[in-house]
């Protein structure tokens, strides 16, 4: 019976309260990149993204509401916690588009001017409100009007039971006076939830909180609530368990397995060949042309065997040993790292992806604009055109005889005395997705192949090469295209070739791309490091570590004359990267999906 | 309206008149439009000495600051560049935004700033002491770093350096009131906005608003155009290229200043 009334009122309430104008709907995903810059003007908190929120349980304890419509009703809720703020994936509460689109920049102004978890979070909501229609009168039209609406809609439910009509009646006064006088916790608790409000994370504790200081207690049935308290708590934190699930715990094991795997299959591969003679320039070379692979171990050989015409990784001899900074011993530790230099063999060679033709063709066009592979050559014997200086400091020398007399001027192909390497993070974060198609390391592949492009439309010296790490034992470094290479289909078939890999040993690559450039014979060397997050690695390299010892890798590529340039996608970034290549030796590109456009013109203010 | 008006922002006028009474060359650091080149311009007032601006780019090269031959009927003869004459005459010489010239053209501030305060110049086999009165000022923008650009680390260690950035909230306030010419309220809400839209720098947008563009913002308020059309046009337009960052911008300022039109 109770169920029955139950399920009546629950589709009364929906049908009331979530009233909705289909055609007037506004979709979060449409909006989320405005809402992301809007949220980060006001101050949002840094780390914080914006996200779809689930349906979420609503926020009453032992509520008349929960009693009379069951426990099932859930509700999409605008929330927040400490590490990101959930909003409805679409908002329809309006007879028009601009006041539904202005609903998800209330919210989000609200998230970036609340704490996340606020005492008090009802009366946070009309304090804050009240000061954002202070500082942004725009929004006091939209909150007038959009509270008007809601009370009117709220005032239509008729509720029957007596207690909830006074609970509804007080709140809604409280919104009408921007006050919460008169309004205790438990009524909080008791009424649906509110469209222009903020919630907080609904944790078990704050549950029994705000059950703890209520005052209207006594006038309840305390067993029942004692036994709904429970539910709720085990609710909570069967809830809580699920947040951590769809976050790393179910994650590591299996990516754990894998890593195992790969570090026993590595064991067995060092045994197997001896070749460390052959990571160097030259060498390289020849590999990549494929003259030596005759001479090559029969490792290789197996392995063209066995996989024929299939893309293989080829290691460069077993690796070689570099230093690493401890920070608590405030010491190197010599020889810790174990670089392994590798390479893709049996690539295919591929020419420009359509996907991309367009951008290339668009850029080079800029870049040509530019004209910056032309320099004027003074003081030649012979040339385009007369300098002038030179002459006429020529007709002013006092000896005319003793003067060079080299008065011409040419315009010619200007030789940047620049080398430039590249070197991408493919860690496995970058695995994750930036939409459903499109992951991190996509735009990292389609970044390398038009900033290639475009480099080798300036005629620039360049290299590339990736790393991910697995423990100091197994720092991979792979090599897209060294400085001797020319740019050609075959690199471009290599970039289509990355693949994401496992840890971010930062400090290692550094050092090893330091090691290469420091070799270049031009005046000006650029290290510019693409990556989207943190140093990392599974041992103790994390955190301070890691941090502390890329700094010092940077220290010495600096120390070696080299500027090293981050560019990263992850948007907590500023802090450390800050910290690590000082305020102007970094770009955060918000939107990953900007990158390949974005690489040349970093490259450009660089070097113009 | 007074153009020598300067509202400090620390202790930069002190630093200032201690470096010149020192002799000491000075170097200024600070994102476009924050009042570095005010600054100077004041100083030099203040301090009853000529100020030699020299805006540096590409293509400056060493004879652009030192000087050349130039022809007239009776044959050549040699013109100073304006660093030779601050050097012969006394007088401040400025080297704006001296990060857009080529490394090898500021070699030749070496001698002048250190203790030596000579300038040779090759051309003419002169070597110049410089007059007591002479003073050189560099200054730059720290948000644009270049690889073939920019001062050796050898010469910018000679110099004392100030680092300047938008003035705080209240200052700025002050300094759109006066250049701008609107009350406090406008000055204020356009504080707000600029602090807002600068915490976007280094990921959304190409350059941060300055406290020029704030200056020119309260100007066209002044001339009675609408608050929204004035940020939007000054401030917001510049900023960025694209639709959807100035999108944002847009509903912000929409959102800051009652609508009008609506
Ligand atoms: N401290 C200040 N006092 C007075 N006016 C200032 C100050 N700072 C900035 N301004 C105003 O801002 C404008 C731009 O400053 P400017 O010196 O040209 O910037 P910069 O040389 O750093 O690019 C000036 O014309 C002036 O109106
Ligand atoms: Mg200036």
């Amino acid at each position: 019976m109770e169920e029955q009334i139950g399920k009546v009122w629950d589709r009364f309430l929906k049908k009331k309260i979530n009233k909705s104008y289909d055609d007037k709907r506004v979709f979060f995903t449409d909006k989320r990149k405005a809402l992301n810059i809007f949220y980060h003007l006001l101050g949002g908190e840094k780390g914080k993204e914006l996200q779809i929120a689930d349906k979420r349980s609503i926020k009453t304890t032992r509520s008349v509401l929960e009693r009379v419509s069951g426990s099932g009703t859930t509700f999409f809720l605008a929330w927040q916690d400490d590490k990101g703020v959930y909003l409805p994936a679409s908002l329809a509460y309006f007879d028009n588009e601009k006041l539904n689109e202005m609903h998800y920049f209330w919210l989000v102004a609200l998230a970036a001017k609340m704490p996340a978890n606020a005492p008090n979070f009802a009366q946070k909501n009309l304090q804050i409100a009240h000061e954002l229609i202070q500082t942004y009168p725009g929004f006091e039209s939209f909150y007038q009007s959009a509270i008007t609406y809601l009370i009117k809609e709220r005032l239509r439910l008729s509720i029957k039971d007596p207690e909830q009509q006074r609970h509804e009646l007080a709140f809604i006064n409280s919104l009408v006076d921007r006050e919460l006088i008169n309004v205790s916790t438990y009524t909080l608790n008791n009424i649906y939830p509110f469209p222009l409000w903020l919630y907080p994370a609904q944790t078990s504790q704050q549950a029994s909180n705000s059950f703890d200081d209520d005052a209207e207690l006594e006038n309840s049935p305390q067993k029942s609530e004692k036994t709904e308290e429970l539910k709720m708590k085990k609710r909570s934190s069967q809830m809580d368990d699920e947040k951590k699930s769809d976050g790393l715990l179910i994650f590591l094991p299996d990516s754990l397995m894998s890593i195992m795997e790969q570090v026993n299959l590595d064991r067995s591969e060092d045994d197997s060949f001896d070749e460390d003679a052959l990571y160097n320039a030259e060498d390289l070379e020849e590999i990549t042309l494929g003259k030596k692979r005759a001479n090559l171990s029969a490792r290789i050989k197996m392995d063209l065997d066995f996989a024929e015409g299939a893309a293989e990784e080829y290691p460069l001899g077993k690796g070689h040993f570099i230093n690493e900074w401890d920070y608590k011993k405030q010491d190197y530790l010599e020889n810790y790292v174990c670089i392994k230099p590798i390479i893709d063999i049996n690539i295919k060679p591929i020419a420009l992806p359509k996907r991309l033709q367009k951008m290339v063709k668009k850029i080079a066009s800029e870049l040509d604009l530019m004209q910056l592979d032309r320099i004027k050559n003074n003081k030649l014997p012979y040339g385009d055109e007369i300098n002038l200086d030179t002459w006429i400091e020529y007709l002013g020398h006092q000896d005319k005889s003793l003067h060079p007399q080299k008065f011409y001027e040419s315009v010619e192909r200007k030789c940047r005395d620049l080398a430039t390497l590249i070197l991408a993070d493919v860690s496995l974060s970058t695995e994750a997705g930036i939409t459903q198609e499109i992951r991190i390391i996509d735009m990292i592949k389609d970044g390398l192949m038009v900033f290639s492009e475009s480099l080798n439309r300036l005629q620039d010296q360049f290299a590339l090469y990736t790393f991910s790490s697995l423990k100091n034992t197994n720092v991979r470094f792979q090599i897209i295209k060294n400085f001797k290479e020319g740019y050609s289909d075959l690199i471009r078939g290599r970039i289509e070739n990355i693949k994401p890999g496992y840890y971010t040993r930062l400090g290692a690559a550094i050092r090893e791309s330091s090691k290469i450039l420091d070799k270049q014979q031009t005046a000006n060397k650029l290290l510019l490091i693409i990556s989207d997050g943190k140093p990392n690695d599974v041992d103790r390299y994390d955190g301070r570590y890691g941090i502390e010892d890329t700094k010092k890798a940077i220290e010495e590529a600096k120390r070696l004359g080299i500027t090293p340039f981050c560019v990263t996608i992850d948007l907590e970034a500023k802090d450390y990267l800050a910290y690590l290549f000082g305020r102007n030796g970094y770009v955060v590109i918000r939107d990953s999906k900007k990158l390949p456009k974005v690489l040349p013109e970093i490259y450009m203010n660089l070097t113009l | 309206m007074d153009s020598s008006s300067y509202f400090a922002q620390a202790n930069e006028v002190e630093l200032f008149e201690a470096a010149a009474a020192m002799k000491l060359p000075i170097l200024i650091k600070g994102p476009t439009g924050c009042g570095k080149t005010r600054f100077i311009e004041f100083m030099g007032q203040k301090l009853g000495r000529k100020v030699h601006t020299v805006v540096c780019h590409d293509d400056l090269s060493a004879a652009d600051l030192i000087g050349r031959h130039l022809i007239r009927e009776e044959g050549t003869y040699w013109q100073d560049g304006p660093l030779t004459k601050a050097v012969r005459e006394g007088g401040i010489c400025y080297l704006d935004e001296v990060i857009e010239a080529r490394k090898d053209t500021t070699v030749v501030l070496h001698s002048l700033a250190d203790y030596r305060r000579v300038l040779p110049i090759d051309r003419t086999g002169e070597l110049i002491e410089a007059h007591p009165d002479f003073m050189l000022v560099v200054s730059y923008n720290p948000g644009y770093q270049n690889v073939l650009k920019g001062m050796k680390p050898s010469t910018k260690q000679r110099f004392i350096a100030l680092s300047f950035d938008y003035p705080n909230a209240e200052i700025e306030c002050q300094i759109i009131m006066k250049e701008g010419d609107v009350n406090e309220t406008v000055a204020q809400k356009l504080v707000t906005i600029a602090h807002e839209i600068r915490r976007l720098k280094e990921s959304d947008i190409q350059e941060a608003v300055s406290t020029r563009l704030l200056i020119y913002a309260a100007k066209l308020i002044s001339q009675g155009f609408n608050p929204y059309d004035a940020c939007v046009h000054s401030i917001v337009e510049s900023l960025s290229d694209e639709e959807d960052v100035l999108e944002v911008l847009r509903t912000l300022i929409k959102l800051h200043f009652l609508d009008e039109n609506n």
